[in-house]
């Protein structure tokens, strides 16, 4: 399959694609650059150099790429009258990446970007005749607080009585829901959380993963929720990335949602602490020191240590365990996620969490954690 | 009656035969020590967690509690003093056992003075008539002193035969020391028990498992005091299941669970850790009584037996922590 075959369909034309700075953003817009596809490619940044510097990590050739001043939480994107004009002609699809990921953002703060933006963007496509669809790149984790098996639909999404463990996930979800209200062109891609790059474990970007493995490294979480069956359920950049490139734009799967997760290679907690013990012993410094992983907590025992902290009043534990209660609790909700059509569309399952897990604890400690704070650099 | 098939092989268990305790007479509410400025946390936290009243010692010494205490025993028991073969003391510095809690920082002075040969564990020796004890006396144990007496002890009593050990504790908090560790409130008190050997499986008090984690990467506990709290739970909930093991036991055979009187929250936490029930944990001390450092658990298994609670046959599980660190519990069969 050629690669412009591979990523053909509807990105004919000019494709919008916003959060192009992040991460996943930048490597998706990669492998379309580089991918010989016929389409024109527009993304909309808040920050040139910040694009800038984005595009060079990833390679993406100076020209290949046109950057368009923008802001998603602004009305219209914010964009300018002759940029909107141009774009309302030639757009034929638009690719929405752009997030606030952050887990503890505040409500109203998460929606700002990431309902009221998906919003503003729904918005231009409908006033946008000749866009044929709209790719809403989510998380797998709008199931929320629901546990057993995560279905690649709409009912997958938690609800307001299902609940959700942080903001993020809630405002993500009622984007989704946006989406499927507005037009009936549009593809949901749920990436699970992201953990690393590849199979080699190398970690460019650290997230809340790499935050709370470094605090139970450190000896700093006395307990993670979790149950006999949990499961952590994270992703490569370079899987789901390319997944994205492929069926963003494919023709034929229109309202269609599909989970980029590890699915039934998600990896059982247990197992995933014990690996962790087993590289960090090869340590003899943090072998001496004999500090024992957190023991797995049921939520209800999570929150009597979490409201026990905040009693105390200790400013640093506080900190801990509030950074680890906008993320941790998902782990005592053990979810399956289907990856079904995922699967069947990309003809190639995500690869198993235990495939790379201990490569990328072997390169954070071989980096030495940089990028990830522990708590003397917190309280620094 | 059970009895052994022929030819079996004997085997000597260790049972505790006796336990007295003294608390230092006068005591004080958390909000009087909050008035005093004894207390690092507010009143209503430690409340909260479950402490209402704690002993403070004022004019008896750490020794003065111990005699009292290991005589109370002695006399309970009616034993005859030249039978017991060991006595093991922990508990205060040697150099501020002999001061009131107002005067300990001329007992701690004492330590560049010959008088740092003045030893209470000796001293306990003449005075109680223990003249065929041998004297051995425990330090930098913190909280888990006892069952590191007991520990010794019974050691001691499979290896070298010893019939009968008394191993006592006393602890005391110098006047100006502050009431609370780790948000805990502390008590002034001394126990003492009598550890015996049986031939009889049927025996009462029985030890009958026992584990004991120390980590001292946490020696420095005022400086690693998020670690230290990080730690606590999972290696206490390590500590209990290797007990539990050691006694053959599931954690639904535990009839009660007999704590060191620190925060009912953390014990809370804990319980649910190690899935041992909430309700079996015997909890009525940590309120009237607070946290003594030298012997809550023990201390609480008497008054568990005396109370009607802990009936013959039952099984208990004893856990304690004590700085340094030592995570450290028992199994006792009632």
């Amino acid at each position: 399959m050629s690669p412009c075959a591979k990523y053909a369909d509807h990105g004919d034309g000019t494709v919008l694609v916003t959060g192009a700075t992040g991460l996943l953003g930048a490597d998706v817009v990669r492998r379309w650059a580089t991918g010989g596809a016929a389409h024109r490619l527009v993304v909309l940044v808040r920050d040139r150099a910040r694009w800038e510097l984005a595009a060079h990590r990833a390679g993406i050739a100076h020209g290949a790429v046109i950057a368009v001043d923008g802001d998603v939480t602004a009305e219209g994107l914010g964009l300018s009258r002759d940029v909107r004009r141009w774009l309302a002609q030639d757009t034929t699809a638009v690719v929405h990446l752009a997030a606030d990921t952050t887990f503890s953002r505040p409500l109203d703060v998460s929606r700002r970007v990431n309902r009221d933006g998906t919003a503003h963007l729904l918005a231009l496509a409908a006033e946008w005749s000749r866009v044929a669809r709209v790719a809403f790149v989510s998380t797998a984790f709008v199931a929320g607080r629901r546990t057993g098996f995560v279905s690649e639909s709409g009912d997958g999404a938690a609800t307001e009585a299902i609940g959700w463990v942080n903001a993020y996930e809630r405002s993500k979800a009622e984007a989704e829901s946006l989406v499927r209200a507005a037009r009936n062109d549009w593809v949901i891609l749920r990436s699970s959380t992201v953990a690393c790059d590849d199979m080699n474990g190398v970690v460019t970007q650290r997230n809340a993963v790499h935050q709370a493995l470094r605090l139970f490294h450190d000896g700093l979480a006395a307990m993670i929720p979790g149950v006999a069956e949990s499961v952590l359920d994270v992703v490569p950049t370079d899987y789901v990335s390319d997944a994205i490139a492929r069926l963003a734009l494919r023709g034929g799967i229109d309202e269609t949602t599909v989970q980029l997760c590890a699915g039934a290679g998600a990896m059982p907690l247990a197992d995933l602490l014990d690996e962790c013990r087993a590289h960090w012993m090869h340590d003899a410094t943090w072998r001496r020191r004999g500090i024992a992983l957190p023991s797995l907590a049921d939520l209800e025992t999570w929150a009597l240590f979490v409201q026990a902290v905040e009693e105390t009043g200790h400013p640093r534990l506080r900190r801990v365990t509030r950074a680890l209660t906008h993320f941790l609790p998902q782990l005592a909700l053990p979810k399956r996620f289907e990856t079904r059509h995922a699967d069947a569309l990309l003809g190639v399952s995500a690869p198993r969490v235990s495939d790379y897990w201990g490569r990328m604890i072997d390169h954070l400690q071989r980096t030495e954690w940089r990028g990830v704070a522990g708590l003397a650099e917190e309280a620094a | 009656m059970k009895t052994e098939p022929a030819g079996a092989e004997r085997r000597h268990a260790v049972r505790i035969r006796g336990i007295a305790y003294t608390y230092a007479t006068e005591s004080r509410s958390v909000r009087e020590l909050a008035a005093c400025g004894s207390l690092e946390s507010e009143s209503s936290v430690l409340e909260g967690f479950g402490f209402d009243r704690v002993h403070v010692a004022v004019e008896e010494s750490p020794y003065a509690l111990a005699h009292e205490a290991a005589s109370r025993l002695l006399d309970e028991q009616r034993v005859v003093p030249e039978s017991v073969g060991l006595l093991v003391c922990g508990g205060t510095p040697s150099a501020m056992a002999f001061s009131a809690a107002t005067d300990a920082d001329a007992g701690a002075a004492s330590l560049c003075t010959v008088d740092r040969f003045r030893y209470p564990a000796t001293r306990l020796q003449h005075e109680l008539g223990l003249e065929c004890a041998a004297v051995l006396a425990l330090d930098q144990l913190a909280c888990t002193t006892l069952f590191g007496a007991v520990r010794v002890a019974h050691a001691m009593m499979e290896s070298e035969g010893i019939e009968r050990a008394l191993c006592v504790a006393s602890e005391f908090y110098p006047a100006h020391a502050g009431r609370e560790a780790l948000y805990n409130c502390t008590s002034d008190a001394a126990c003492a028990l009598l550890l015996e050997r049986t031939d009889e499986s049927e025996a009462r008090n029985r030890i009958v498992g026992a584990a004991t984690i120390t980590k001292g990467y946490y020696w420095d506990a005022a400086a690693m005091r998020e670690e230290v709290v990080a730690s606590y739970f999972p290696t206490a909930v390590h500590a209990i299941w290797r007990t539990l093991d050691s006694a053959g036991w599931r954690a639904d055979d535990v009839d009660w669970v007999i704590p060191h009187n620190v925060s009912a929250r953390s014990w809370e936490v804990l319980l649910r850790l190690a899935h041992l029930q909430s309700a079996k944990l015997w909890s009525r001390n940590i309120a009237r009584r607070g946290h003594a450092l030298a012997g809550d658990n023990f201390i609480n298994l008497r008054d568990a037996i005396d109370a009607g609670d802990l009936r013959p046959g039952q099984r208990a599980l004893l856990f304690s922590y004590g700085y340094g660190a030592h995570w450290t519990a028992l199994a006792v069969e009632a």
